[in-house]
């Protein structure tokens, strides 16, 4: 039995692996040939319009850009295969120490958003399954058409506008007040735990006046498509016959909804929540901008803009290991809560 | 576990009641800085690192923030020009310190000066005016005793013309012993400078973290006084309408770059008050004569009735709602010659009569480059409007603001709608753009726009050597007046900075140029 099981482990690794290097290669690929054909000039953006020929002549050969940009490429997968991920335009740091700034932000963000958006989809979508075309059903389906539909940057201003600087109810653009932003040490990069871990009296709370706001506009965003695909997963389900069976043995709705349908259903609802977060964790761009919040979407918006090819491609490669983990880790929590996939 | 609670939702009441008090001595910016891409003065050339660097550091001379277009002694505590006409001997103000303690030598501005030239990144070419290069800098800059400098140089320019190059930020004095300590890998501390600073300005960088804050605390020693804050922070806030609600509720002490209906909106309240202040960019419109897919773009009668086709009042006033204002000479209102007469306004049957005259047949196409930003949009659409009136059919191509550079640079454009910022405090730094095609391929506006002019462009030489101030200025209006006339260029506007700060904001002071940002004599 063991001996069965190692060599089908060991070829799971080994596919796994071999497909996190396939599409993270086809991944850098794509966005290297597209840098390449953008009209975009690095080299202008860095030495500005007005530097002599000599200068921006220069600056070409200092970023490679006279070479063939498939020779260019090759040179970047050898660096970047030994941790260097080059040197960011417009930074002046290195990629790698600007991803680990900026990264922790975007996380910490997207993953509190995905557990509010979550408890409060998966229970929506409960709620509209319950008992589908009743006036719950409805409301739910109103509030996530609403929480989908709305722009976010619209919604991320007027909740600003209302919620901080109408009620000061929360607080406003920034991770922090300024009274900590710069004075409490940053050993993790997330402000939740840096401000605890800080001492300072007020730090943490402050921190979440800060993170209320940007945490329920980017959860209000996603919450409709979960709840959505929540009441379709169960209502799919509700027509099976183990759920007549289980109705007709005498059990109660709740039972049947909890103990029987979602069980059954957590498969698709695990895949549609880690998609989520998988959106999220690219950078809510708009989100960020709004809030002023030094994510990772902002660093990539940026980057695009300033041609800046080193920060593009480094964050492309980061969101591509998050994708692929993510994806393995959904296909073992579907195994582990589904044994039909195993 | 409930007094945790308890004391967390206290804390959480009493950090967002606080959120509007700020903090005592400090005062908080909101701006955009994601244009920084280096603190160090012989690097940074962008807007937001060239209005830190006059906190952060100081140069031997400096524009004087209460007199614009005139210099004041800063490092030096006065300069005396030799007779060859081609040297200058400062000397170092007494008993100055760089914010690390060291004191101000010579050897520092010997050390800075070089550097900057050998380093030869975007702003080393300002120095390079003065014929200086990375081979021969050496020898034109000397220590001469304890607390004197010569500087020399071999290029056909007067020593005025010589010290305003040398209040640009890329003449900024650094702290050799402190730099050279920083440096690694031979890059002559241009790593460490990045995001430190080793000057004697007012300010020094605390904490610069890319795309969040530039933190500047004071620096008691600095030479011409302390500041009166002890903190600055600029606060990275790429969102206009952020930065607008940060700076109502008080959470920002000033708030920059707001669009004109957001400065519409917060003036008047009682609370804040809009600051205002002419800047030294100028918006032009340029036809590329060079380009010869197009012929009608060397038609002189193209570039007259273009000046009467361009709708200065509207776009200024209400398209733009006061932000710019109609400007029609390449030196921007401020500057010592400028031109301000505006003899241009729109008029289309004008327009029409100068193209008739000139043989352009109704039908023409041009097709128009432009930032894909505002306010650049706006203006095109304006100009398509009122060109369209002539018969003229403008095709707006938008783009990123390299790429339109880009098209400039190799002269594949047909027209283009461009902003000019002067590089150093001197009308050279924009005639020279204007008025000077040396035919070479030496990126001036003027060779980018395919214009021959060999006697304008001996006239710009000529007044860039004229040692006499006044003759100066009476060659620039010359030039200015030539340029405004008949040339391939429409110079139609002129920017006008507007910040909005809080009422208890006192003292702040900004000139014409990016690197005339005072935060020394400002009080909340």
């Amino acid at each position: 039995m063991v001996a069965g099981h190692a060599p089908r482990l060991l070829l799971r690794i080994g596919g796994a692996l071999f497909t996190l290097v396939v599409t993270l290669s086809a991944l850098l690929l794509a966005t290297f040939a597209l840098s390449a054909l953008s009209p975009v000039d690095p080299a202008l953006r860095l030495v500005g319009d007005h530097a002599s020929t000599a200068s921006y002549e220069q600056a070409r050969r200092d970023l490679g850009l006279g070479r063939p940009w498939i020779v260019q490429f090759e040179r970047y997968v050898s660096h970047a295969v030994r941790g260097d991920l080059g040197i960011s335009s417009s930074t002046g740091q290195p990629v790698r120490e600007d991803l680990k700034t900026v990264f922790p932000a975007t996380l910490e963000l997207a993953t509190l958003a995905m557990g509010v958006s979550a408890v409060v989809g998966v229970a929506f979508g409960l709620l509209g399954a319950r008992r589908p075309g009743g006036l719950a059903d409805a409301v739910i389906r109103i509030l996530s058409l609403a929480g989908n539909s709305i722009p976010i940057f619209w919604l991320g201003l007027l909740s600003l506008y209302l919620f901080y600087a109408h009620l000061h109810w929360t607080g406003g653009p920034g991770r922090l007040d300024d009274a900590y932003e710069f004075t409490i040490d940053r050993g993790t990069g997330l402000v939740l735990i840096d401000a605890w871990r800080s001492g300072e009296p007020g730090a943490f709370a402050n921190a979440i006046a800060h993170l209320i706001l940007p945490v329920l506009v980017l959860a209000a965003n996603g919450l409709g498509n979960i709840a959505r695909m929540t009441r379709t997963a169960l209502l799919n389900e509700s027509a099976r016959e183990y759920v007549t069976l289980a109705r007709a043995k005498g059990a109660g709705e709740a039972r049947v909804l909890l103990g029987h349908i979602l069980p059954n259903a957590a498969g698709t609802i695990l895949t549609v929540l880690s998609l989520s977060y998988a959106r999220l964790l690219e950078g809510a761009v708009l989100t960020e901008t709004v809030f002023a919040w030094p994510g990772l979407g902002r660093y990539l918006t940026t980057a695009l803009f300033a041609a800046d090819i080193p920060a593009i491609l480094g964050s492309t490669l980061l969101i591509g290991v998050c994708f692929v983990i993510l994806n393995r880790c959904t296909d073992l929590l579907v195994r582990a809560v589904d044994p039909r996939t195993l | 576990m409930g007094c945790r609670l308890a004391g967390l939702l206290t804390g959480l009441v009493w950090s967002v009641a606080g959120v509007a008090a700020g903090v005592p001595g400090t005062l908080v910016v909101a701006q955009a800085l994601d244009d920084i891409v280096s603190l160090d003065p012989a690097e940074g050339f962008e807007l937001s690192s060239e209005s830190a660097f006059t906190s952060l550091y100081q140069r031997l001379v400096q524009s004087d923030p209460d007199r614009p277009g005139s210099l004041r002694a800063t490092l030096a505590s006065d300069w005396q020009a030799g007779n060859d006409g081609h040297s200058l001997l400062f000397t170092v103000r007494d008993g100055a310190t760089f914010a690390g303690g060291h004191p101000v030598r010579p050897e520092d501005v010997v050390f800075s000066l070089n550097r900057a030239v050998r380093l030869n990144r975007s702003p080393a070419f300002i120095l390079n005016e003065l014929g200086w290069n990375a081979e021969n800098v050496a020898g034109f800059i000397n220590r001469v005793d304890d607390r004197h400098v010569r500087v020399r140089w071999p290029a056909q320019v007067g020593p005025a013309f010589v010290l305003n190059v040398l209040s640009a930020t890329v003449a900024s004095i650094v702290d050799q012993l402190e730099v050279e300590h920083h440096q690694a890998s031979g890059d002559a501390g241009n790593g460490w400078l990045h995001s430190h600073s080793e000057g004697s300005g007012p300010f020094r960088i605390r904490r610069y973290i890319p795309h969040e804050a530039l933190v500047m605390d004071a620096n008691p020693a600095a030479p011409l006084g302390a500041p009166l804050l002890k903190t600055v922070i600029l606060r990275n806030v790429a969102d206009a309408a952020s930065r607008r609600l940060l700076v109502e509720v008080g959470d920002a002490d000033i708030a920059r770059d707001l669009g004109p209906d957001q400065i519409a909106a917060l003036r008047g309240k009682p609370e804040l008050y809009v600051f205002e202040c002419p800047s030294a960019t100028v918006h032009y419109l340029l036809f590329n004569a060079s380009n010869v897919a197009n012929p009608v773009l060397k038609n002189p009668g193209l570039w007259e009735a273009a000046r009467w086709l361009i709708d200065y009042d509207g776009i200024a006033g209400q398209l733009l709602k006061g932000q710019y204002l109609v400007h029609q000479a390449f030196l921007a209102h401020g500057f010592a010659g400028a031109l301000d007469t505006t003899p241009f306004h729109l008029d289309v049957a004008k327009a029409k009569a100068v193209l008739a005259k000139a043989g352009i047949a109704p039908g023409v196409t041009i097709k128009l480059d432009v930032f894909n930003q505002p306010p650049f949009n706006e203006i095109a659409q304006s100009l398509q409007s009122t060109f369209a009136q002539a018969g003229i059919r403008l095709q707006i191509l938008p783009g990123v603001a390299s790429e339109v550079y880009g098209k400039t640079r190799t002269r594949t454009e047909e027209a283009v709608w461009l902003y000019w910022v002067p590089d150093y405090n001197d009308a050279h730094s924009t005639a020279g753009a204007f008025a000077l095609n040396r035919e070479d391929g030496t990126q001036s506006i003027a060779w980018r726009a395919g214009w021959h002019i060999p006697a304008l462009s001996a006239l710009t030489v000529a007044a860039v050597e004229e040692q006499d101030p006044a003759a100066r200025i009476r060659d620039y209006e010359v030039i200015q007046t030539a340029v405004q006339r008949d040339s391939p260029f429409v110079i139609a506007l002129q920017e006008r900075a507007e910040l909005v700060m809080r009422r208890n904001v006192r003292g702040y002071r900004q000139g014409l140029t990016a690197e005339m940002v005072y935060y020394d004599r400002v009080t909340r």
